[in-house]
């Protein structure tokens, strides 16, 4: 009774708080002191009358912009107002960026104030008007808190008159509002990337020292993604990540946030124009200072590639070739100056050469209009396969398993180990394929940018990148000083090309992860065993020098590096990398899963199956799936027959298919079983499966 | 001779290759992934093929997550998909000590209390789901059909809010896709933009 009394009491001194508080009406929530205020004490019909909603979150918390990037909500406000007037969308204050983890959201930490525009009528026919709002909004920390409030606010009409309460309250507010947009915008969307250009002058841009785009609608860009600021002759530009799968966006418009000189920072309202692309034409982040500038001046960028050039000698990849070259000149102390001298220079020739090959594919691939940055080569899993064989091959060899001298199989290999100039120059072209998957991660940002370049500056920055590879080399041909410093040539030598060999399986290891993901596991499997085998038949080769002997080796040695080709080629054309893609849509792909119940429905109802059962670990499965099963003749030859297929996955234990597996007395997994149509006995089928037994199985219903 | 050899070849089949997706594709094969379910077993999504599966992630301490489970819209929906057939993993990306993080047992006892119809409960708390799918928010959905193709990304439904009143009238995303999905036809809503808490990663 007490208790309802004082509630009672407490709603009085509310409501009596309600009038004298009319243009202020405060909430306190949990985690929140929110504020409804009006910018009027007293309003006037046929106006606009500014409402503002303003959130005090307590210490360490946030709340929410428009769009609160990847998780977070923004503010729901529904609104109940007198007939004939209406409230405008809220305007919200330039947000921060508020990382979570792996994800990044938009909001404040701090107080915010969004702006609400209320449209008076043009006959208000009351003396005074009541607006009710309730509100929803959230507020986090790293847990999530949801609020709600209720606001009331009484208005008395007449001639409208600014309330001197809440002015400090709105100016505030506005100045922490973007400006609006004086700037033109264009926004090109592809599906993983996009890139926002401000139509900015020159001198506008000098100013800039770092700018941030705040899309206000989904599938712009990937919040967590950095945003790489760039200047082009258009203007200012920012290339953005997208999410693969992102939405597409309603409309690209946002907040662009702009640093200026002595921790300015300004912000503007822009609404880009949406144009949808198959791809971007993306300058790479610029190294070092060329951001700010207007660009590298030609001969900066020309000495940055130099010295790149000269860095790429050290890398794991290059520094074993080129020692060995560094080697055979120690060793060969009979050579004539003259003599280095023209190795020194063929061996640039050779560099120079392969990088001119490379980059005239890449400048005509460009003129073709496809989109290719450095380390296109690296997109192609049969070069990058070939790439994996050379490295292994190339460490092998250092590790002592080939005599150098009297030649390897590999490819490049037994060019580069001749004698006299031509051997150098294809230790040079060797040195440069070598350098390639190095390049890629290390030297793309500087090479892309040297690519967006008109393209003799691209040519002269290739050029001194490839003559920076060159140069150690050539010095040491010319100097008779650096060749007399040079240790002495001995035992060590063959200890440290021992050495060697690790950085270049470890650019093998790394080449086989990037070939993994092109062409998926099994491709990778296969691959590796045509390296093993390869190796062994270059060991077959050096067991002896008899022709029965050399004749198999060389049988092996072509075999394998022929399944390369044949194991790549049908992958080829996939898409998504993981699998080859026929057998995507195939019969084996949407095979259903095996269940003794699954295929007792299937025979009762007359349906011819073939049930087999294969586990990841299972090699001979994966290759009877690779050589019979997922192969388009015999997805035809099923299809062609009606035959449904399921697949038990023995992968993990599975007591069903133990019991299967133990029926037909067999101790695992490959397990192949044909039920012709109509019959309940199964055909059980060998171990090792071929495309034509498959065919004869289907149509003699017997093995 | 032979040893360097053995040994060089040791070393490269050794090396083991991990995939690095992130993100799905509406339209395109969603990707495989293997996690521990609350009794231990591990489940792969491979296990699924040639059923529809559904997969929420879920955090029962967050608040849009209470909104769909105190008001029994999840458990509705749950219920009424999988008695369709669809496979429904519910999945806890929340890492050991962030919001959300249980144990199996407990993820167990939450589903008792709420009277949820999920297939499975997978425990993920490194996160590998949640970002080999670029899971954002709690909840955040995907429905993937018979064939292991993605339907549907993102929010549940369309009413961005911790109220449970908003339920009233929204649209069930989810359960629109499944039943186009059902009836043969092109879902019409594919991709939204996901509400909620953050998913708690780890850092």
């Amino acid at each position: 009774m007490r208790n309802l009394l004082s509630s009672i009491g407490l709603i009085c001194l509310l409501a009596l708080a309600g009038t004298v508080q009319a243009q202020r009406s405060v909430v306190e929530e949990t985690h929140t002191k929110a504020t409804l205020a009006s910018e009027m004490s007293i309003i006037g019909a046929d106006e606009v009358v500014w409402l503002a909603l303003s959130y005090e979150p307590i210490a360490g918390w946030h709340t929410y912009w428009q769009n609160p990037g990847d998780s977070g909500m923004q503010t729901n406000i529904s609104w109940e107002l007198p007939t004939g007037f209406n409230a405008g969308k809220a305007l919200y204050p330039v947000p921060d960026t508020l990382p979570v983890g792996p994800l990044t959201n938009y909001g404040y930490n701090g107080t915010s104030t969004l702006l609400v525009p209320l449209y008076t009528p043009e006959n208000i026919t009351t003396k005074s008007i009541k607006i009710k709002a309730s509100a929803e909004w959230l507020i986090c920390e790293i847990e999530c808190v949801p609020q709600f409030g209720e606001f009331e606010l009484e208005l008395p009409v007449g001639k409208s008159t600014p309330s001197s309460e809440n002015a400090s309250l709105f100016a505030e507010a506005r100045q922490k509002m973007p400006e609006p947009a004086f700037w033109d915008a264009e926004i090109e969307i592809a599906p993983e990337a996009s890139k926002l250009t401000v139509f900015m002058a020159s001198e506008e841009i000098e100013t800039v020292e770092n700018a941030y785009y705040f899309p206000a609608y989904e599938g712009v860009l990937d919040y967590a993604e950095a945003q790489i600021v760039n200047i082009s002759d258009d203007g200012l530009v920012l290339n953005l990540k997208r999410l693969k799968g992102s939405l597409a966006p309603e409309s690209a418009a946002g907040i662009l946030k702009l640093n200026l000189p002595n921790g300015k920072v300004t912000a503007v309202q822009i609404d880009p124009a949406l144009k949808v692309v198959d791809a971007i034409r993306t300058p790479m982040p610029l190294p070092e200072a060329a951001s700010a500038e207007e660009g590298l001046p030609v001969w900066q960028a020309a000495l940055f590639a130099l010295l790149g050039g000269i860095i790429l000698n050290l890398m794991p990849c290059v520094f074993p070739v080129l020692s060995l070259k560094a080697f055979s000149f120690l060793a060969a102390g009979s050579m004539t100056k003259s003599e280095r001298k023209r190795e020194g220079w063929a061996y640039t020739f050779g560099i120079l050469a392969s990088f001119g090959v490379i980059v005239g594919i890449l400048l005509a691939l460009r003129a073709g209009g496809s989109v290719v940055g450095w380390g296109f080569q690296l997109q192609e899993p049969i070069f990058v396969a070939f790439m994996v064989l050379l490295m292994v091959l190339v460490s092998l060899s250092l590790a002592g398993m080939f005599d150098i001298q009297t030649g390897l199989e590999g490819a490049g290999q037994s060019l580069a180990s001749q004698e006299g100039s031509k051997g150098a120059f294809f230790t040079g072209v060797l040195a440069t394929l070598v350098a390639t998957p190095c390049t890629a991660p290390f030297m793309a940002p500087a090479i892309g940018y040297a690519l967006t370049q008109p393209i003799y500056v691209a040519l002269l920055v290739f050029f001194m990148l490839g003559f920076g590879l060159a140069l150690p080399f050539l010095v040491l041909s010319y100097s008779d000083r650096i060749a007399k410093a040079m240790p002495r040539p001995g035992a060590w030598m063959e200890t440290f090309k021992q050495g060697l060999a690790f950085p270049m399986l470890a650019t093998a290891a790394w080449l086989l992860f990037v070939f993994n993901n092109e062409a998926g596991s099994i491709a990778m499997l296969f691959l590796i065993f045509a390296i093993i085998t390869v190796v062994f038949a270059i060991w077959l080769w050096q067991q002896g020098d008899g022709k029965i002997l050399r004749t198999i080796a060389a049988a092996f040695g072509i075999l394998a590096i022929a399944s390369v080709f044949w194991n790549v080629e049908p992958q080829h054309e996939t898409e998504t990398g993981e699998t080859a893609s026929k057998i995507n849509d195939s019969k084996f792909a949407n095979a259903g899963t095996f269940s003794n119940a699954a295929l007792t429905d299937l025979t009762n109802e007359g349906t011819p199956v073939f049930a087999y059962f294969t586990a990841d670990w299972c090699i001979t499965c994966k290759v009877n799936e690779r050589v019979a099963l997922h192969r388009e003749e015999t997805i035809k030859l099923f299809d062609d027959k009606g035959i449904t297929v399921l697949k038990g996955d023995y992968t993990n234990r599975d007591a069903e298919i133990a019991g299967v597996l133990s029926k037909y007395q067999r101790a695992g997994v490959p397990l192949y079983l044909y039920f012709p149509k109509g019959q309940k006995e199964a055909i059980v089928l060998p171990e090792v499966l071929t495309p034509g037994l498959l065919k004869e199985m289907v149509e003699t219903n017997r093995i | 001779m032979l040893n360097k050899l053995g040994f060089t070849l040791i070393i490269i089949i050794t090396l083991s290759i991990a995939s690095i997706a992130n993100g799905v594709e509406v339209g395109k094969k969603a990707p495989g992934f293997k996690a521990v379910d609350t009794k231990g077993n591990i489940v792969s999504l491979s296990d699924f093929i040639g059923k529809p599966v559904v997969l929420e992630w879920t955090n029962h301490d967050c608040p849009y997550v209470r909104k769909h489970y105190t008001s029994g819209n999840m458990q509705r929906t749950q219920s009424t998909l999988t008695e369709e057939g669809v496979v429904w993993l519910s999945i806890i990306s929340s890492a050991e000590e962030e919001q959300g993080y249980v144990s199996g047992m407990e993820a167990d006892k939450l589903t008792a209390s709420r009277g949820a119809y999920p297939s499975n409960v997978l425990l993920d708390p490194k996160g590998n789901v949640g970002r080999l799918y670029a899971a954002r928010t709690t909840p955040h959905m995907f429905l993937i059909d018979e064939k292991g193709i993605l339907q549907y990304q993102g929010a549940i439904d369309d009413k961005p809010s911790a109220r449970p009143a908003s339920l009233k009238g929204a649209t069930n995303y989810v359960k629109a896709a499944w039943t186009s999905l059902k009836a043969g036809e092109k879902v019409s809503v594919t991709n939204t933009k996901p509400y909620g808490c953050s998913v708690k990663y780890g850092h």
